[in-house]
């Protein structure tokens, strides 16, 4: 089975405030605000570029940053949240 | 070259080398923040309403809620204090709460239904109005 597809708003969509740490998120399709602590900011921004599994998007992240060793193991926890939170669907 | 680094707009851009841990946080890198209204359910009800407002204070309240000059006929007097917000609501649903002359309840219930934005009550009114 293929693995699921996950694409994000566009970036307009979303209004971002950083806090000390952490950053509000403001979600304009769904009138809700969240609080997201990171990586959530960073998979959005990653999603930008288009839908993509998570093994293209760890890829994708990997361009940007330094990941863990067991980062593959946690990108899936952390877009469940994200699916689950209205702030990705799958594509 | 004065020998000095670089140090431009390069140096607020996140470094290739950040570290971003995906799996490190136990807890849930999202919390939604529940809508306002929501959160203001509670206060709904004790949120209040003066019958009538500052604006015609000593005024009685005739049977299709429009303040009227004190001793007019067929109008009820006004009320001693403010009503809260579980109050409005049960005149709105055409029931007496208690310490009202249901005499009174309908004028009281036609005033409250008259409130306009900016006349003192007004949004506690509102909030009544919105789904729970």
């Amino acid at each position: 089975m293929a693995a699921p597809r996950y694409v994000a708003d566009p970036g307009d969509a979303i209004r971002l405030v950083a806090l000390d740490g952490l950053s509000a998120l403001y979600h304009l399709p769904s009138g809700t605000t969240h609080i997201v602590a990171p990586p959530a900011p960073e998979i959005l921004e990653a999603l930008q570029e288009g839908p993509a599994d998570a093994a293209e998007l760890l890829a994708r992240l990997r361009e940007r940053y330094e990941l863990e060793e067991r980062a593959d193991e946690a990108i899936g926890i952390r877009l469940i949240e994200l699916e689950q939170a209205g702030l990705v669907r799958r594509a | 070259m004065s020998g000095r680094d670089k140090i431009g707009d390069d140096a607020f851009k996140p470094s290739r080398r950040t570290v971003l841990y995906l799996g490190a946080a136990a807890a849930s890198t999202v919390v939604t923040v529940r809508p306002a209204l929501a959160q203001t359910a509670g206060s709904v009800l004790t949120c209040e309403i003066p019958v009538p407002g500052p604006h015609a204070a000593g005024s009685y309240i005739a049977q299709d809620g429009t303040p009227v000059p004190a001793g007019t006929a067929g109008a009820v007097p006004p009320l001693a204090r403010p009503l809260r917000g579980e109050e409005a609501r049960i005149l709105l649903n055409g029931s007496t709460p208690p310490g009202v002359n249901p005499g009174s309840a309908q004028a009281y219930a036609n005033y409250i239904r008259r409130l306009q934005s900016g006349m003192s009550g007004f949004t506690c009114y509102a909030s009544l109005q919105m789904p729970r």
